[in-house]
């Protein structure tokens, strides 16, 4: 384990706004793609969906401190993320091959 | 792990050796309890994608019948909490505890004007008869899956809202508890801790939005 | 006086101690049941002992709860017609057996009870990381209890364990009543995984490295993980299905346009994985009990460890081989199929490892022991059983059939159960300080071996021959299956009932224990018996690992010489 006596890290007052600055943007940015440019499917979701995890890293690297602590949270945090991706691609595995959508009984 | 140690720290608990030791322990703890957080919703998401991959086309139907401004207004409002929710930290790391009390109570208003909206929200669609369920009476959408999305719609933001509600109960408690004067720079483990919960609701949120608002 | 080079988990670097051998008293004063007594001392205790042994008391009420509703089942089943029960009663109670077996009973049976009581003490750790919340997991399990006695005494429940919709959604039985008691135990199961992953962590004793941690706390480890990953998606799962009787929001309903198997999607997606949670911290106590009644290390250490882990993922990616006929797409059940075999390799190395522990130890038959074998030959007929019903074509044939039952009794009952009565008898002395007649629990572990195979090997006779599982009424030919084994559930129960005396009557009456009855190298033998509050009255250090049969005594029971002067 890498944990230490070090100090917690302190992020300062203009890291914290760089972060939620960029945040906006990138709000306004997903907004404006999806409402004003219409990329033709499956690109739009693509886009959005891309756009949402860049800003997902920005709050998970710099306001919830990942970058800077120990790595075993990251680990957890992809840990989270694998599983949530297993579940959704082997239900996927069945309902994208099924005969019928909804089988009837 | 010193058994009889007579200069531990009032906030340190007896099974600990160190303050660092308890902070490390319970964020490891808290990021555990986040695990679990990302696969409950995690359930929610999945039942969303199936039902998008069915019926795509009812996504972007029904897309359509969410008020895509007020949705960004909230994603920016709730940007703006974890924003002050990070500034509250560094002020409790810095020993100012004026800045920790201001911080925490402009998020808490932040997480109602949230949920204010949200309540808009809500209010606009039961007016059209757009009710979870059963109660489903909305003509507007020609398709036979429509209560199905939203079924999807009222469960993944109800229970997105209660976890807003339940934020804003333990960013209140974390500001009685600054008002007591119990948080220093050696001491603000809750602080961090409900911080990092506080921004994983922002992280649900953030793929909530173009999930549900804005895939057209 | 001596000095060791050991590193504390908390800072990992190396660093040297001085320590001195602690030997521990066998005849106790101060224990943690003689300090802070009294009823509301107890209920209101942060002490993971008195934690651990309560909920060692609502696990037994309940399997004994759940035990008799199995008996009363087999009863029934004496005949091919009705005996004494009507045919609703007969659904409810089964599905009562199965949601109270596997719910209340053998998720926290070896974690919360057996697990909270020993997992600090192997770690040399005074508490776990977070007591407060070890004690709300209690009473959240209880709150949990309580919402299902309501169900019971309002309508009961008819669906069978696993909630099935759409049948669930229709069902006049007090559907909401249990699911919400199972979410709220859920919470109960989160609180304790998460607490034990920090408390491996972060709480080790100086000199405890990975690779020195016992294989139970592996195995626990393993189990922690998988009851975080997987206990919120049975969480959300159930919200939904209760939502669904609240407001039909159609997401399982194909009345209403959704789809019923993805209910079964979710609900195996957290239930398979829980048959590991179930089994994985039994195969933790069958490496401690074999290595410390072999005499001998451990074969093949870290295999045993990382193939709890390897269990633990690969029990993520097999949950649809409980669909094969529930209309799931061929692609996924093919793939679902082959996947399943793979489960096999890490369980196989498991009793190959254990078995070649055995290769030229001394091997001493006290009554832990005598389980462990039990298990080993009862878990191996389970695990091999459900290979066969993993294979695709087999279990068209098979499923939802007596084979079905047969299997997994023998996997959670055989494996589950068993490995929890060899750590009860194995930690018995340690917990309560008391020896339970030696003669009466070999007793009890024959009645207990013998009464298993006759209630379950006919089982699997009669469901190859076609006999589905759940029905009421059965016709003639099964008549003489059917009897055996409700004369072997009959034994079973004798079975459980004398050990049930005999460890009364060791509580009133039973010979002290000493500190290490067993001569065991494992940490929690390093204390008295029964622990001091705070489990080791100084900071243990630890530089052998538990299984160092090899090394001299002199290098156990080692603790830092002066407190005082090793702070940084």
């Amino acid at each position: 384990m890498s944990e230490h006596n070090h100090e917690h890290h302190v992020s300062t007052a203009g890291q914290l706004w760089a972060v939620a600055t960029a945040l906006f943007i990138l709000t306004i940015i997903t907004v404006v793609v999806a409402k004003f440019i219409s990329i033709p499917p499956p690109f739009d979701v693509i886009t959005a969906i891309s756009i949402a995890l860049v800003k997902a890293f920005l709050v998970a690297a710099f306001f919830m401190n990942l970058y800077w602590d120990t790595k075993f949270n990251t680990i957890l945090l992809f840990m989270a993320v694998a599983f949530f991706i297993l579940m959704i691609s082997i239900t996927l595995l069945d309902t994208m091959y099924r005969n019928d959508v909804v089988p009837s009984f | 792990m010193a058994n009889h140690s007579t200069s531990h720290p009032t906030h340190v608990q007896h099974h600990f050796v160190d303050s660092d030791q308890q902070f490390d322990t319970a964020k490891l703890g808290m990021w555990v309890f986040l695990v679990n957080e990302i696969l409950f919703f995690g359930g929610l998401f999945c039942a969303y994608i199936v039902y998008r991959a069915w019926y795509p086309e009812l996504f972007q139907m029904a897309a359509l019948e969410l008020n895509t401004f007020w949705g960004a207004v909230n994603t920016v409002v709730l940007i703006g909490s974890s924003l002050t929710v990070a500034m509250a930290i560094r002020s409790a790391q810095k020993n100012q505890m004026k800045g920790l009390k201001i911080n925490l109570l402009i998020t808490i208003a932040l997480a109602v004007v949230f949920m204010v909206i949200k309540g808009f929200e809500y209010a606009h669609k039961f007016e059209l008869g757009i009710f979870p369920g059963d109660f489903y009476t909305y003509e507007g959408l020609d398709h036979p899956q429509a209560n199905v999305f939203f079924g999807i719609y009222y469960m993944l933001t109800g229970v997105h809202a209660l976890h807003v509600l339940i934020g804003i109960g333990l960013i209140f408690w974390i500001y009685l508890r600054a008002r007591k004067g119990e948080f220093n720079s050696e001491y603000y483990t809750p602080v961090e801790i409900t911080g990092l919960y506080w921004h994983l609701v922002d992280l649900i949120w953030i793929f909530l939005f173009p999930l549900l608002y804005l895939i057209e | 006086m001596a000095t060791a080079e050991v590193s504390p988990a908390s800072t990992g670097t190396k660093k040297t101690f001085k320590v001195k051998r602690y030997i521990p008293s066998e005849n106790p004063k101060k224990t943690f049941f003689t300090e802070e007594r009294g009823l509301w001392a107890w209920l209101t205790t942060v002490d993971h002992k008195k934690i651990g042994l309560m909920y060692l008391g609502s696990v037994t009420f309940f399997f004994l709860l759940g035990g008799i509703l199995a008996l009363l089942l087999r009863t029934e089943l004496l005949t091919p017609a009705q005996t004494f029960i009507e045919a609703d009663t007969y659904n409810q109670f089964f599905t009562l057996h199965g949601a109270i077996m596997v719910f209340f009973v053998l998720v926290p049976s070896i974690p919360a009870a057996l697990g909270n009581f020993v997992l600090p003490m192997q770690l040399g750790a005074k508490d776990v990381a977070f007591p407060r919340l070890n004690l709300a997991s209690l009473y959240i399990y209880i709150i949990g209890a309580i919402f299902t006695f309501i169900a019971l005494a309002s309508n009961g429940l008819d669906t069978g364990w696993t909630f099935y919709t759409p049948y669930s959604t229709e069902s006049t039985s007090s559907v909401i009543w249990v699911t919400m008691g199972v979410f709220i135990l859920g919470f109960s199961s989160i609180l304790t995984g998460t607490n034990f992953i920090a408390t491996i962590h972060k709480l080790r004793a100086p000199g405890i490295t990975w690779s020195k941690l016992p294989l139970n706390i592996w195995a626990l480890y393993a189990t922690s993980i998988m009851q975080v990953l997987a206990t919120p998606v049975l969480a959300i799962t159930l919200l939904l299905l209760t939502m669904e009787r609240f407001l039909g929001i159609g997401i399982f309903d194909p009345s209403l346009g959704g789809d019923p198997v993805l209910f079964q999607h979710f609900f195996w997606f957290y239930s398979h994985p829980a048959v590991y949670i179930m089994i994985v911290p039994g195969f933790g106590i069958i490496s401690e009990v074999i290595t410390t009644f072999s005499k001998k290390h451990i074969f093949g250490y870290w295999a045993i460890a990382l193939s709890s882990l390897a269990i633990a993922f690969i029990g993520f990616l097999v949950w649809g081989h409980h669909m094969f006929t529930s209309g799931q797409s061929a692609v996924a059940t093919s793939v679902f199929s082959f996947l399943t075999f793979l489960v096999g390799i890490p369980t196989g190395i498991k009793i190959l490892n254990w078995v070649a522990t055995l290769y030229k130890g001394s091997i001493e038959m006290k009554t832990p022991m005598v389980y462990v074998f039990v298990f080993l030959f009862l878990f191996s007929i389970g695990g091999f059983t459900g290979i066969m019903l993993g294979a695709l074509s087999a279990d068209i044939h098979l499923h939802d059939t007596y084979y079905v039952v047969a299997h997994f009794h023998y996997v959670m009952m055989g494996g589950t159960l068993i490995a929890l009565l060899a750590g009860l008898h194995y930690w018995w002395p340690k917990m309560t300080g008391k020896m339970y007649n030696e003669f009466q629990a070999k007793i009890g572990a024959a009645l207990i071996f013998i009464g298993f195979n006759m209630t379950f090997l006919p089982q699997f006779i009669m469901g190859s021959q076609g006999m589905p599982r759940r029905y009421y009424n059965y016709i003639d030919q099964f008549t003489i299956f059917h009897q055996t084994s409700t004369i072997g559930s009959y034994i079973l129960g004798v079975g459980f009932l004398l050990i049930a005396y005999y460890l009364a009557k060791s509580l009133m009456s039973g010979e002290r224990a000493g500190s290490n009855p067993w001569g065991s190298r494992g940490l929690e033998w390093q204390s008295t018996s029964p622990p001091d509050l705070h489990n080791f009255d100084h900071t243990p250090v630890v530089i052998n690992g538990p299984y160092d049969y090899h090394k001299p005594m002199e290098e156990f029971q080692l603790g830092l010489a002066n407190a005082h002067d090793e702070k940084h």
